[in-house]
């Protein structure tokens, strides 16, 4: 399956998932290994979103396993966060009536110690200097730009072995998700391990390592950016050109 | 004039604190885990009691009755939890709010019966009193008044610290906030909840002793200030805590006000006339969030 | 979990229900020939009224999904205007009744319109500053009003309440036997009112009441009118609630302000948690458990209230759907595993525990 020879952090394995009766994830199998980033692309509504929580944990799994460093993942959400996945959700999800400071702190709930929680602020202040600027205003007082920035710095503050990050550009100003990706782009390049979901497979081209097509719960197609950009077929079914 | 209006302010002050502590131990419940405690009552009544028996009975010091009452409404929290709401939790989450609320309900008459049952029906003094006044001028301070105001004052201080600074009160926070993303952050909500009602039962166990001390202990103790509690809630809008504390305040002092203007038997209905104004204006209360539930 | 009825299982719980129904009238008409003990026949009277009580307020909670805790005040409120027509107009109970149940509704429809635009738990703790609102008033009531003799009457009837205002005339009429003509006008309410109440839960008018439960936005954008049905299920289930507080305070001559106690509303709720909220049957077995187990508790003595709590928290933890509910998944569980062949003797065995 995977084609690196590093050792996989994320492992998925025929994973089945969905709500109540609904399964959305039908048998998704890929791995991510240590370093990389890997994409998910697919139309909205069939499954990109519900892949990342079944991971974390937050959509419960139905079938198959999936495993961090080897470790088969546990069921509560919680649990999972201490393993080392970072989820940065759809949405922001960020808790409205705290300081951004706050929401940080948030990040670095399962952190060890003081110490440890000062040199990750200060690594996220360093890669946003927005937040240290606006560190003691309200969340919800901040524009959705800013927001999707507390939101990734939160994540990043969890300091975890893969960071997930669903949809980065969802909703906002061309202008700002350039911003957004400029700062994924710097995490990738600082050796960090990363899956992200986005709808738009041309915004990823010079950033991921591998791109998986996901449609109606189940991957079509994998393969170096590049490689989708240039099959005009795929595009058309899959993302309506 | 004047001495009269000091001393409907000085009862309005005082059962506003009192008001204050219960309706934070409920409010704090409500905001973490959307869920309503019809026992926060008994819960009240048993730090009375506890506090009783400690001091009366063990004839063990003062200190020890406070810690005594914090202590038993510490552990009614902690086995409502474990043997109730942890259950109905794992039930449809759509029927858990009136679902907590009967068995709740169910929890605070069995606990009620059970302190009647142990203590008999006749009121006993809490010991936990001080009498005297202090006379400031024209002002009579009854010291069991100030004692009231300054251990609220105390408390509510300490819930701020450790609501505002600690890792725990945070992760409280966060998790009345978006229940979600606290989970991703590795919070484990059912430990939160725990806490949450473990914190709240020590505060009704504190107000449970101060009630107590400003008339006298009776197995239906707890009801009267949990419904004004409930009334304060709704006025400031649940889950608030800072609205809640304000609303006490403020609705203690008109009771206080329309008790002595009216008559004693007008203080509630007055109250509850406020609360119907309140809510046809605006239906979350006056500092609520206008939160969509399942709507 | 939940299965919904198909068009053939609905069919299947008519006749179930009419089964039951024909079973229970029989029942009821054979009681006073088997029973001679007037405590028995005067208890299986209170249980009555409890199982009238219940069946509205699961009208209102379990199907319409209003929490309100002002059930027993506007039974109160049917007793003592009931009461207070006859006490100070002098007229017959008879003529007091329907009358007194309308001003049920008015004063219930102001209750519905102060919790109209509340949800969940608001409505909830509304309805119960109503009702305590509404006891503390009664019991604090102590300016005179009229002279009655050399004492002093209070308007509401203060802490004593009202008595000797009239009765049904079943006295006068059957003598000796007069509870037995009590029980009948008794179980005559219960039987009109729970006709009606299945006629509004299968209407139309009930699917807009589950809709608004289930999903208030999906209902809404349907063409649901909230305020509407909120205020109608409101004004119907005070009718008869309001009603049955009417008959209560003739039968039993006298109303007070104790039926307005929160132990009387928590009965009521018990009844209707034990027998499966948002079920048809479940007040009316809930009420035969719970009479039933009060009965037995009564030997306990002191220990009654306590048990009745237990059994609440424990009813609601453990079968959440209740008796009937949970009858409902065995009867599922028997059907899925005896197939057809089952299906005739399904509608005895339901019949049987409910006896």
């Amino acid at each position: 399956m995977s084609d690196t020879a590093k050792p996989a952090v994320l492992s998925l394995h025929n994973v089945v998932s969905g709500y109540n009766e609904l399964t959305v994830l039908k048998g998704v199998s890929f791995d991510v290994a240590a370093g990389e980033l890997v994409t998910v692309v697919g139309p909205n509504g069939h499954g990109k979103s519900t892949l990342l929580k079944t991971i974390s944990g937050l959509v419960p799994l139905k079938g198959g396993s999936i495993s961090i460093d080897g470790q088969p993942t546990l069921t509560k959400p919680h649990a999972v966060a201490a393993l080392g996945v970072a989820h940065v959700p759809q949405g922001d999800m960020l808790f409205p009536e705290m300081s951004v400071l706050e929401n940080l702190l948030m990040g670095a709930y399962l952190a060890p110690g003081k110490a440890e929680i000062d040199r990750r602020l200060e690594e996220v202040y360093a890669l946003l200097p927005k937040l240290a600027d606006r560190r003691n205003q309200v969340a919800s007082s901040l524009s959705g730009g800013e927001r999707r920035m507390v939101g990734i710095g939160r994540g990043l503050m969890m300091a975890g072995r893969i960071l997930l990050i669903d949809e980065p550009s969802l909703g906002l100003a061309p202008l700002i998700i350039e911003q957004i990706y400029g700062v994924i782009s710097e995490l990738s390049r600082s050796g960090r391990t990363i899956l992200l979901v986005e709808e738009n497979p041309a915004r990823v081209a010079d950033l991921a390592d591998r791109l998986h097509l996901l449609d109606d719960g189940e991957i079509v197609w994998s393969g170096p950016p590049a490689d989708l950009l240039a099959r005009d077929e795929l595009l058309a079914t899959y993302l309506g050109g | 004039m004047l001495d009269i209006l000091m001393s409907v302010l000085v009862a309005g002050l005082t059962t506003g604190a009192l008001y204050a502590l219960a309706t934070v131990g409920l409010s704090l419940v409500w905001g973490s885990m959307g869920m309503l405690n019809m026992a926060h009552a008994a819960m009240l009544t048993l730090g009375g009691y506890a506090a009783f028996t400690a001091t009366t009975t063990l004839g063990l010091p003062v200190f020890a009755g406070f810690a005594a009452a914090i202590l038993f409404g510490a552990m009614a929290g902690g086995l409502l939890y474990v043997l109730i709401v942890r259950n109905l939790l794992k039930n449809d989450k759509a029927t858990f709010e009136s679902n907590v609320m009967i068995a709740t309900v169910g929890i605070g008459i069995a606990l009620e019966n059970t302190i009647l049952l142990t203590y008999g029906g006749q009121p006993l003094k809490q010991p936990l009193s001080v009498d005297g006044i202090l006379k400031l001028g024209p002002l009579n301070l009854p010291y069991q008044n100030i004692v009231i105001i300054l251990v609220v004052v105390v408390m509510m201080a300490v819930i701020a610290l450790l609501l505002g600074k600690t890792r725990m009160g945070r992760a409280i926070r966060a998790t009345a906030q978006n229940r979600d993303a606290a989970q991703l952050m590795g919070v484990a909500v059912n430990r939160v909840y725990f806490q949450v009602l473990v914190l709240s039962g020590s505060l009704a166990g504190i107000c449970g002793v101060m009630v107590s001390s400003m008339t006298q202990l009776s197995p239906p103790l707890g009801n009267d200030p949990m419904l004004k509690a409930f009334i304060m809630c709704v006025v400031a809008g649940l889950g608030n805590l800072p609205g809640a504390v304000a609303a006490a305040f403020g609705l203690a002092l008109l009771e206080a006000f329309i008790q002595y203007v009216a008559g004693a038997r007008w203080g509630f209905p007055s109250l509850l006339f406020v609360v119907i104004a309140v809510l046809i204006w605006r239906p979350s209360g006056l500092f609520g969030r206008t939160q969509i539930r399942r709507m | 979990m939940n299965t919904h009825s198909s068009p053939k299982g609905l069919t299947g719980s008519n006749k179930l229900d009419i089964t039951i129904t024909l079973l229970l009238i029989a029942a009821a008409i054979a009681l006073p020939f088997f029973i001679d003990s007037r405590y028995v026949l005067g208890q299986i009277v209170l249980a009555l009224f409890y199982a009238t009580i219940a069946s509205q307020w699961n009208q209102l909670f379990g199907f319409a999904g209003v929490f309100s805790l002002a059930q027993m005040a506007i039974f109160a409120f049917g007793g003592y205007a009931t009461a207070m027509i006859c006490f100070y107009f002098g007229w017959n109970v008879w003529g007091a009744l329907v009358p007194a149940a309308l001003g049920s509704v008015a004063f219930s429809l102001v209750v519905g319109l102060a919790c109209l635009r509340l949800t969940g738990v608001y409505v909830a703790l509304l309805t119960l500053a109503i009702a305590q609102t509404m006891y503390l008033l009664i019991v604090t009531d102590t300016e005179c009003f009229v002279m009655v003799g050399s004492t002093c009457r209070q308007f509401t009837g203060g802490a004593v309440g009202f008595a000797r205002f009239g009765d049904f005339g079943t006295r006068a009429l059957f003598k000796a036997q007069w509870l037995v003509g009590n029980y009948a006008i008794v179980a005559v309410l219960f039987a009109i009112t729970m006709a009606f109440t299945y006629a509004i839960v299968k209407s139309p008018m009930g699917l807009a009441f589950r809709a608004l439960k289930d999903n208030p936005g999906y209902a809404v954008a349907r063409g649901v009118n909230r305020f509407q049905a909120q205020l109608l299920v409101f004004g119907i289930s005070a009718f008869f609630t309001g009603l049955a507080g009417g008959v209560y305070a003739a039968h039993f001559q006298a109303i007070g302000p104790g039926i307005l106690s929160m132990s009387q509303l928590m009965f009521i709720i018990a009844i209707t948690v034990v027998g499966g909220v948002g079920t048809f049957w479940g007040p009316l077995v809930g009420t035969i458990v719970l009479v039933a187990a009060d009965e037995v508790m009564r030997e306990a003595g002191e220990f009654r209230t306590l048990g009745l709590g237990i059994i609440i928290a424990v009813s609601i933890v453990l079968m959440p759907k209740g008796l009937v509910g949970r009858l409902g998944d065995l009867v599922g569980w028997l059907r899925r595993r005896h197939a057809s062949p089952a299906r005739g003797k399904l509608a005895e065995s339901p019949a049987l525990v409910g006896e």
